[in-house]
C-alpha cells in the first residue's frame, strides 16, 4: 500500500464520516416526508451553505455525497452549476435557472417543472475556478463514456488537471469503446501518465515511466516531476528510505544553519540586530556588558560586550563562524524521495534525463522562432524606411506615424464591417491608400524642398511625427482600441509543447516575406525600379535621360508610406494600436536600417534579423528582465556602428558616398 | 590684425546687459526678496527656463556652428542632474536618519547608520542595499566633480570612438539617440542603483537649508542659473570666435575640404563635443533641484529632438538665437499645455489649446524649417542689420 | 425638473452669485491635479471628470458650509517635475482648500515634498505599494494588504496555486508589490523556486516569450498561476498573446492588478472569460448606491463610459472630506485632517469605508472573474481590510506604523518607540 502514497491532500475522513452520517439522517428524515423524487433539494439543502458559496478546500464533502448518492439529476445538477445556471431563491430553495431580463426562469432540480418570476430575490450562484476543478473531477465519472463527444472531451481535460489514482481504470475502460480518433490518442497518453504514477505494481509502472523518455510535453515532465518528489531534511546520521542526494552544507553556510536552528539542532545565530537586542536589555550603570554606552558605536566593541555578557551567563554564547560550521560538519543534510521505491525512482530520473535533453533541443528551436518572429517585426516596421531613408535618403520621423495610421485606418474599417476577415481583406489595401496618399501629400509639401538639407528633414518630418501623434490622440482618444483578428488568425501553431508560435506571428513573417520579394521585385525588375535607382544615383543624369525626378521620387516615398501603413495593421493585430505606438517603432527601425546597412533592402532584412536574434539571444540569458535586454542590445548597436559604419551589408564604390 | 573678441561678438554685450535686467527685474519682483508679484512657482519656472537656454546654446554650439547633429545632448543635462541629486538626497537623508537614531540608548554603527540611509532612500523602489555608483554621495565636492567629469568622459569615449571611425551626418544623429535611448532605458531599470522610475526626488529641499523657505531657494537658484548662462555665453562666444571659430564652421562647411588644409578635424570636433557636454550636465545640475524631480523618462529621445526643435526655431548659428528659441517655445508650451490659453469657439467645434497645441507646434516647425530656416534669431538680425 | 434647473445653473455661475454669499467672502475651492495629456491621460482624464461630476453634485445639493465649491483643474501633463510646480501652484497662486489627484506613484512623490512644505491636503485615489503615509494625504486607494494580499490567499486557497509567475511592468508599484508578495508566498510555504518573477518596460508588445516560460513553469506538475501587475496597453499584447497560446484560466489563471473596465474596452475578451482581477471596486457590484452613480456617470460622461476603481476611491473620498469639513466648519487643512479620522461613508459595493488614523480607508476586497462584455463577475468578497500604510510582511518596515491621530507619526518604529521622521519619504 505504501506504493500509493500520492500527493493528494488527505481528507479529513473523521468529518467526512460525521457527515455522511448526518446526511443518511437526513435522508431518512426526507423520506418520511417528502416524495422520492426531491431528493437531490434535500441533498442540497444540507450542505446549503457550501453550494452557495462553495469553497475548494470544503466542497469535497459535498460533492462526495451528491456522487455517492447515486441519483440520475447529479450529473445535470453538476454541469449546471459550474456553468453557473443555478440559482437559489429566498426560501433558500436551489434552481436551474435562466435569466432573462427582469425576469427568470426556473426549473426543479428534481421535478423539471418550470415557472417565471421576477429576479428580485433570487441569486446567481458563482462557483469559483477552484470549485469548478473540482467539479470537473467529479463529473468524470458520468463523462467518460457519454454519446456527447463535449463531455467526453471535458472530463479527459479533468483528469487531465487533476490526476487522481482512481480515475485509472474507470480511463483505461473507456479508452477501447471511444470512437473518436483523436480523443482516444489523448485518452491513451492520460493513461499512460497515470499508470505511471498510479498503477499496482512496479513492473506496469516503469514501463510507462520508460515510454515517457520519449515525450516532451509539459504533461509528461510533470507526471515525472510528480514521482521525483523529494523533501529535504536534516539528521545526525544519514536516514533510512530512498534518498535522491546528500547535501554539501558549505555550499551556503547560513541557510543550511538556519535549518539547523530550525530542526532545533543548534541555537540560533546571534547576528547584529540580536546582540544590540540584547545588550539594550542588559544596562546597568550607563554600561552594557561592561562597556560604556557611548563606545558602543562599533560591531567590535558591541561584540565585546556581548562576550561579557554571555561570560555572565546572561545571554547565549555567540555562534562565531567556527562554531557555525562546526556544528553543519556534525550533521547530514539531505534530500528523500517520497517515492520509496529505489527502482521506479531511478526510471523516472532516466526518463527525465532524457526527456530535457530533448526539450532543451526544443527550447532552442523554439527561441530561434520567437527570433524569427521578432525579425520579421523589425523588418516589416522598418521596410518602408529602407525604401524612403535607405533608398531615398529621407530620414522621415515620421514614418512611425504612418505605422499608426495604417493601424487606425485598420480600427476604423473593423468600426463599419463587422466581419474580421472581410475587414482585413478591405483594411489592408486601404491603409497602403491611406498612408501612399499620406506620404505622397507629405513628399510634395515638405520634404521636395529639403531634398539637400538632410538634417532639416529630420526636424521638419519629426515636426509632422508631433502634430499627427496629436491629431490622432484628438480624434480617436487616448485609450488603446481594439484591432481584432479574424477567428482563423487565431491560436497558435503548436509542434509539441515547447516549440508553438502564433498564427498572427506566422502571418507577419508571411506578410515580411511578401514584401520582401515585392520590392525587390519593384526595384530589380520594373522600369519603376529602374528609374529609382537612376534618380537615387544622379538625379541629373537620370532627368537628361527623360525621367521625371519629381514623380520617382514621389512614388517611390509613397510606396515607402504605403508599405509602413500595411505593417501598421500587421502590428495593430498583433500588439496594440494607440497613438504612441508609431513611436515604439521609430528608433528601434532607423537602427534596423543603419545596422543593416543603408540602401540595400537585404540590408534591411539582415539587420532585422540581428536585432530580432540578438535580444532574444540576450533575454534568454536574463528571463526576469526585459528591458536589461533592450539597453544591452542598443548598446550593442552602438559598438557594432562605430566598428562597421556602413552596416553589414555595406555598399561598395560610388554609391556608397553619403 | 584680429578684431577684439567683444568687436567680433557685439552681441555679447546686448546678451548679458538684457539678462541682468532680466533679473534684476524677476529679483525685484519676486516673494523673497521684493514685491511677491511673480509667484514662487513661476520665479522656479525661469530660473528652470535660464538652464534650458543654457544647454540649448551648447546644442548651438555643436550643431549650428559644428554641424553635429547631436540627438543627445539631454543625458549630458540628465547626468548633471542625476549626479547633484545623488548628494542632495544622501545628504537630507542622512540628517533625518541621524536625528532619528539620536535619541536611541546605544549609538549607531557606522554600518547601521549606512542600512537606515539606504532603506530610506530605496525602501521606496524595494530595496536597502547602496549600490557602487553612490560611493561618494555623501561628498558634495566629489559629486560636483561627477557633474563635470561624467559628461564629460562619457561625451569624449562616445565622441572618439564615433569620429574615429568617421561616422557623420544623419547616422551621428542616429548613434547619439541610440545612447540617449539606452540611457534612458538603462535608468528605468529598478536595478540601475538610481532608483529606476522613480528617480531622485525632493530635490528641492537643499540640505543644511531646511529652515529657509522655497522662496528665498528659488530665488538663489534663479540667480546661479542666471550667472551660469552669462558665463556659458561668454564662453561660448569665446570658443565661436577667433581662429579656432573659423575651424569649427568650416568643418560644418566642408569637413573634407578643412582635413585636407592639414587640421585635425576629429580632435576639433571632439572637444566641441565634449566641453557642450559639460555645460550641459551643470544646466542639469542647476535644473533639477529646481524641478524637485528627476527621473529617466527626462533623458528620453524626445526630450534631445525638443533641444534641435528650440535651437531651430530660434536660429541656428547664433548664440542668442538658441537662448530666444529656448525661452519662447518652452514657455509658450507651459502656457498652452497649462490652460493659459483661451479656449477659441468656432461653434461648430471648440479649440482646446491643451489638446491642439502639440499640432500647432509641430505645423510651425515644418513652417519654420521651410520658410525661415534661420528662425526668429534671423528675424531679429533683420530688424538689426536692416541697413545692409 | 424646475428645481434641478435652478440649481444647475447657480453651479454654472459659481462664487458670483453664491447663494450665502455672506459666508462665502473666501470661495471653497477644490484643486483637480490629473494629467489632461500625456500618457497618463488615458487613466486620469476619467478621473478629473468624476471629480467635476461630484462637484456638480455636491453644489446642488447645496455646495458645503453653505458656499458653493469651485474647481480649479490644471493639467501636469503626465510630466512629473510639473507635477510639483502645478501643486505649488494651486496651493499657493489658487489657494485651493484640498487637491484630488495624481494617478502614477512618481507623480506622487513628486508632489509630496510640496504639498508637505505648504501644508496642503492631497486626495490620492489610486491602488499603490504602501509604504508611505504622510501626514498630509489621504490614500483613498488600496494598500497592498488591500489587493495583493487578498488576492494571493484567494490562489492559495481557493484555485490551489501552487507555483507563481510575478509577471510586471518595470517601475516601482510591482517592484514593491511583488517583493512583499514573494515574502508573503514564502512565510506561506512556496518555495523560492517556485516564484518566477518577470519585469518589462511600459508598453511591452513582444510577450510570446514570456507566455512560453509561464507555460513551461508547469513541468513539475504544480499548478501554476500568474499575478500581473503589468501596466496599461502592455496588457493587451500580454493577453493577446494568452489568448493565442491557448492558456485557459482553467490551467493558468492570471489574476492583474492594474487591469480594469477602462482597460478592458481596448480589447476582445472572449478569450479571457475566467481570468481575474483584484479590486476594491467592480462596476457590476449590484447595489443601489453604485446603480445611481453608474447612471450618473453616464449622463455625465456618456452612455458607453464605464465606471471604475478609483472613480469609486475618488467618490468616497470627496464625499468624506466633505462631511468633515460639515463637522469641522472650516476648510482648514489640521481642522479637516482631525475631523477625517474615524468618517465613515457607504461604499458603492455595501458595506462602510472607515478613514483610519495612518490615513488609509479600511474597504472590503473583491475578485471578479472577466466576463466576456468587458465587465468582471464578482465571485469573491472579503469584510472591510484596514489600509496598511507599513507592510507587515517586509523585515524593515514589519516595525513601522503610521498613526496620526493618537502618535502623530507617519512612520513610527514600535522596536524603540521613536517617530522616525515627520516628512515622508520621497
Amino acid at each position: 500500500m505504501a506504493l500509493f502514497r500520492g500527493s493528494r491532500p488527505k481528507t479529513p475522513r473523521k468529518l467526512d464520516a460525521m457527515r455522511r452520517f448526518l446526511l443518511a439522517i437526513a435522508l431518512c428524515l426526507g423520506a418520511l416526508t417528502q416524495a422520492q423524487a426531491d431528493d437531490l433539494q434535500q441533498i442540497l439543502q444540507v450542505h446549503a451553505d457550501e453550494v452557495a458559496s462553495p469553497s475548494r478546500r470544503s466542497v469535497g464533502v459535498l460533492l462526495d455525497d451528491l456522487v455517492a448518492s447515486g441519483l440520475p439529476q447529479v450529473p445535470r445538477f453538476l454541469e449546471e452549476w459550474a456553468g453557473r445556471t443555478v440559482w437559489q431563491g429566498p426560501d433558500g430553495r436551489f434552481f436551474f435557472g435562466q435569466e432573462d431580463g427582469d425576469q427568470i426562469t426556473l426549473t426543479d432540480l428534481d421535478s423539471g417543472e418550470t415557472r417565471i418570476e421576477g429576479r428580485g430575490g433570487f441569486t446567481q450562484l458563482r462557483p469559483n475556478g477552484g470549485v469548478r476543478r473540482l467539479i470537473g473531477t467529479a463529473l468524470v465519472q458520468y463523462q467518460l463514456e457519454d454519446p456527447d463527444i463535449s463531455r467526453r472531451e471535458s472530463a479527459v481535460a479533468a483528469i487531465a488537471r487533476r490526476p487522481a489514482a482512481d480515475q485509472l481504470a474507470p480511463l483505461v475502460a473507456s479508452i477501447e469503446g471511444e470512437p473518436d480518433d483523436t480523443l482516444r490518442a489523448r485518452k491513451t497518453q492520460l493513461a499512460t501518465f497515470l499508470s505511471a504514477r498510479f498503477a499496482d505494481t512496479p513492473q506496469e509502472r516503469i514501463a510507462a515511466i520508460d515510454s515517457l523518455a520519449q515525450d516532451t510535453t509539459v504533461e509528461a515532465r510533470s507526471v515525472l516531476n510528480q514521482i521525483l518528489q523529494t523533501e529535504a531534511g536534516v539528521a545526525a546520521s544519514e536516514p533510512d528510505g530512498n534518498i535522491a542526494r546528500l547535501l554539501n552544507p558549505m555550499e551556503a553556510p547560513d541557510e543550511y544553519y538556519a535549518q539547523l536552528v530550525e530542526a532545533g539542532f543548534a541555537p540560533a545565530q546571534t547576528g547584529p540586530a540580536v546582540i544590540r537586542a540584547a545588550l539594550e536589555a542588559h544596562i546597568r550603570d550607563g554600561t552594557a556588558g561592561g562597556v560604556p554606552l557611548a563606545q558602543l558605536g562599533t560591531d567590535a566593541a558591541r561584540e565585546r560586550a556581548y562576550a561579557a555578557l554571555s561570560k555572565e551567563g546572561l545571554v547565549p554564547p555567540l555562534v562565531t563562524v567556527e562554531t557555525r560550521d562546526y556544528a553543519l560538519n556534525a550533521y547530514v543534510f539531505y534530500e528523500l524521495y517520497d517515492e520509496p521505491n529505489a527502482e521506479i525512482t531511478a526510471a523516472a530520473e532516466a526518463a527525465l534525463a532524457s526527456a530535457e535533453q530533448r526539450v532543451a533541443f526544443a527550447q532552442a528551436a523554439d527561441l530561434a522562432l520567437d527570433g524569427l518572429s521578432l525579425a520579421s517585426i523589425y523588418f516589416l516596421a522598418a521596410i518602408g524606411l529602407a525604401i524612403t531613408f535607405g533608398v531615398m535618403g529621407v530620414i522621415n520621423m515620421a514614418h512611425g506615424e504612418f505605422i499608426m495610421m495604417g493601424a487606425y485606418t485598420g480600427y476604423v474599417v473593423q468600426l463599419f464591417v463587422p466581419d474580421y476577415t472581410l475587414s482585413i481583406i478591405i483594411a489592408l489595401p486601404l491603409a497602403f491608400a491611406v498612408t501612399f496618399g499620406a506620404g505622397v501629400t507629405m513628399e510634395r509639401l515638405v520634404i521636395r524642398h529639403l531634398y539637400h538639407r538632410p538634417l532639416e528633414t529630420l526636424l521638419a518630418t519629426f515636426g509632422i511625427s508631433i502634430a499627427l501623434q496629436q491629431l490622432a490622440k484628438n480624434i480617436f482618444g487616448t485609450q488603446a482600441r481594439p484591432l481584432t483578428s479574424p477567428g482563423w488568425l487565431d491560436g497558435a501553431w503548436v509542434i509539441s509543447d515547447v516549440i508553438q508560435i502564433s498564427y498572427i506571428r506566422i502571418a507577419i513573417f508571411v506578410l515580411a516575406l511578401i514584401f520582401l520579394a515585392l520590392i525587390l521585385f519593384v526595384l530589380k525588375r520594373t522600369r519603376l525600379g529602374l528609374e529609382v535607382r537612376a534618380v537615387t544615383q544622379n538625379p541629373g543624369m537620370a532627368a537628361s535621360m527623360g525621367i521625371n525626378p519629381d514623380r520617382i521620387n514621389m512614388l517611390t516615398f509613397g510606396l515607402g508610406s504605403g508599405i509602413a501603413g500595411i505593417a501598421g495593421v500587421a502590428i495593430g493585430l498583433y500588439a496594440k494600436v494607440t497613438s504612441e505606438m508609431g513611436a515604439d517603432y521609430i528608433v528601434q527601425s532607423f537602427m534596423t536600417v543603419v545596422v543593416g546597412g543603408v540602401g540595400n533592402v537585404w540590408g534591411t532584412l539582415a539587420g532585422a534579423s540581428l536585432i530580432g536574434f540578438l535580444q532574444k539571444g540576450i533575454e534568454w540569458l536574463n528571463p526576469s528582465n526585459t528591458l536589461a535586454a533592450q539597453t544591452y542590445m542598443i548598446l550593442f548597436i552602438i559598438l557594432f556602428i562605430q566598428f562597421r559604419p556602413k552596416g553589414i551589408v555595406a555598399l561598395k564604390g560610388r554609391a556608397a558616398a553619403d | 590684425m584680429r578684431k577684439s573678441f567683444i568687436a567680433e561678438n557685439p552681441s555679447v554685450l546686448w546678451f548679458l546687459a538684457a539678462l541682468s535686467l532680466f533679473t534684476l527685474t524677476v529679483v525685484l519682483l519676486s516673494e523673497a526678496t521684493g514685491t511677491a508679484m511673480i509667484s514662487t512657482s513661476f520665479v522656479k519656472t525661469l530660473g528652470k527656463t535660464l538652464c534650458l537656454c543654457l544647454i540649448a546654446i551648447a546644442m548651438d554650439v555643436v550643431w549650428g556652428y559644428c554641424g553635429i547633429l547631436s540627438l543627445g545632448h539631454f543625458a549630458f543635462f540628465g547626468i548633471g542632474g542625476y549626479a547633484i541629486g545623488m548628494w542632495l538626497m544622501y545628504a537630507r537623508t542622512e540628517t533625518i536618519v541621524l536625528e532619528s537614531l539620536q535619541n536611541q540608548v546605544i549609538p549607531p554603527t557606522p554600518q547601521e547608520v549606512s542600512d537606515a540611509i539606504g532603506n530610506q532612500i530605496f525602501g521606496v523602489v524595494g530595496s536597502s542595499e547602496f549600490p557602487l555608483i553612490w560611493a561618494f554621495a555623501d561628498s558634495l565636492f566629489l559629486q560636483l566633480l561627477m557633474v563635470v567629469l561624467i559628461p564629460g568622459l562619457l561625451a569624449l569615449v562616445f565622441g572618439w570612438l564615433a569620429f574615429r571611425s568617421r561616422v557623420t551626418g544623419v547616422y551621428l544623429s542616429i548613434l547619439t539617440q541610440a545612447m540617449t535611448l539606452a540611457l534612458s532605458l538603462y535608468l528605468f531599470q529598478n536595478d540601475s542603483g538610481l532608483r529606476g522610475n522613480n528617480g531622485l526626488s525632493g530635490l528641492q529641499n537643499i540640505p543644511g537649508f531646511e529652515e529657509t523657505s522655497q522662496a528665498t531657494i528659488s530665488i538663489v537658484f534663479f540667480l546661479a542659473s542666471s550667472v551660469a548662462l552669462g558665463a556659458g555665453y561668454v564662453f561660448f562666444a569665446w570658443i565661436v570666435t577667433g581662429k579656432m571659430g573659423s575651424v569649427i564652421k568650416g568643418i560644418r562647411d566642408n569637413e573634407a575640404r578643412v582635413r585636407f588644409l592639414g587640421y585635425h578635424v576629429e580632435s576639433y570636433k571632439l572637444f566641441v563635443f565634449t566641453v557642450t557636454a559639460v555645460i550641459s550636465g551643470i544646466a542639469g545640475a542647476l535644473y533639477y533641484p529646481q524641478a524637485g524631480i528627476i527621473n529617466p523618462g527626462e533623458i528620453a529621445p524626445i526630450a534631445s529632438i525638443y533641444l534641435a526643435v528650440w535651437v531651430a526655431i530660434g536660429g541656428r548659428g547664433r548664440l542668442y538665437g538658441a537662448v530666444i528659441g529656448a525661452a519662447f517655445v518652452s514657455l509658450l508650451s507651459s502656457w498652452f499645455t497649462g490652460g493659459g490659453a483661451p479656449d477659441i469657439d468656432l461653434g461648430v467645434y471648440r479649440i482646446q489649446w491643451t489638446d491642439w497645441w502639440l499640432v500647432l507646434l509641430g505645423v510651425s516647425f515644418v513652417a519654420v524649417t521651410l520658410f525661415f530656416p534661420k528662425g526668429i534669431g534671423g528675424l531679429f538680425d533683420y530688424l538689426v542689420r536692416k541697413p545692409s | 425638473m424646475k428645481l434641478k434647473f435652478y440649481s444647475m445653473a447657480t453651479a454654472a455661475l459659481l462664487g458670483s452669485t453664491a447663494m450665502a454669499a455672506a459666508d462665502c467672502a473666501d470661495p471653497i475651492k477644490v484643486g483637480v491635479l490629473h494629467s489632461l495629456s500625456g500618457t497618463m491621460a488615458i487613466s486620469e482624464t476619467t478621473l478629473k471628470d468624476t471629480m467635476l461630476m461630484l462637484i456638480e453634485k455636491q453644489n446642488e445639493k447645496g455646495g458645503v458650509l453653505g458656499c458653493q465649491i469651485e474647481s480649479v483643474v490644471v493639467d501636469p501633463a503626465s510630466d512629473w517635475p510639473l507635477f510639483a510646480e502645478k501643486a505649488r501652484e494651486l496651493l499657493t497662486v489658487h489657494e485651493v482648500d484640498v487637491i484630488f489627484g495624481n494617478w502614477t506613484s512618481v507623480s506622487r512623490k513628486s508632489v509630496l515634498p510640496v504639498i508637505e512644505e505648504l501644508n496642503g491636503l492631497l486626495f490620492y485615489p489610486v491602488q499603490y505599494e504602501g509604504e508611505e503615509s504622510s501626514r498630509n494625504v489621504f490614500y483613498t486607494g488600496a494598500a497592498p494588504n488591500q489587493q495583493a494580499i487578498p488576492a494571493v490567499d484567494y490562489f492559495l486557497e481557493e484555485l490551489g496555486v501552487e507555483k507563481f509567475a510575478l509577471l510586471g511592468t518595470d517601475y516601482v508599484y510591482p517592484r514593491t508589490t511583488n517583493n512583499i508578495l514573494e515574502q508573503y508566498l514564502k512565510d506561506n510555504g512556496i518555495a523560492a523556486d517556485d516564484i518566477f518573477v518577470n519585469y518589462t518596460p511600459f508598453g511591452h508588445s513582444d510577450w510570446a516569450t514570456i507566455v512560453a516560460d509561464v507555460v513551461a513553469l508547469g513541468e513539475d506538475g504544480k499548478q501554476v498561476g500568474v499575478i500581473s501587475t503589468i501596466n496599461g496597453d502592455a496588457n493587451i499584447g500580454f493577453y493577446k498573446e494568452l489568448a493565442a497560446a491557448g492558456v485557459s484560466a482553467d490551467d493558468i489563471p492570471v489574476v492583474a492588478f492594474s487591469v480594469g473596465e477602462e482597460e478592458l474596452s481596448g480589447l476582445d475578451t472572449s478569450n479571457l472569460v475566467g481570468h481575474l482581477a483584484a479590486w476594491n471596486y467592480f462596476q457590476s457590484a449590484e447595489t443601489d448606491a453604485n446603480a445611481e452613480f453608474i447612471a450618473a456617470w453616464k449622463e455625465f460622461a456618456g452612455e458607453d463610459r464605464v465606471t471604475n476603481d478609483p472613480m469609486e476611491a475618488h467618490y468616497i473620498g470627496f464625499n468624506m472630506w466633505v462631511n468633515a469639513v460639515t463637522e469641522a466648519g472650516t476648510t482648514d487643512v489640521d481642522a479637516v485632517r482631525s475631523a477625517m479620522y474615524g468618517q465613515e461613508f457607504p461604499n458603492l459595493t455595501g458595506g462602510t469605508a472607515v478613514m483610519l488614523p495612518n490615513h488609509h480607508l479600511a474597504k472590503p476586497v473583491l475578485i471578479g472573474e472577466i466576463t466576456a462584455d468587458g465587465q468582471f463577475d464578482i465571485i469573491s468578497k472579503t469584510e472591510e481590510v484596514p489600509g496598511d500604510a507599513w507592510t507587515d510582511f517586509l523585515p524593515a518596515s514589519k516595525v513601522l506604523t503610521s498613526d496620526w491621530k493618537e502618535l502623530g507619526c507617519g512612520m513610527y518604529n514600535t522596536e524603540t518607540n521613536t517617530c522616525v521622521q515627520l516628512t515622508s519619504n520621497y
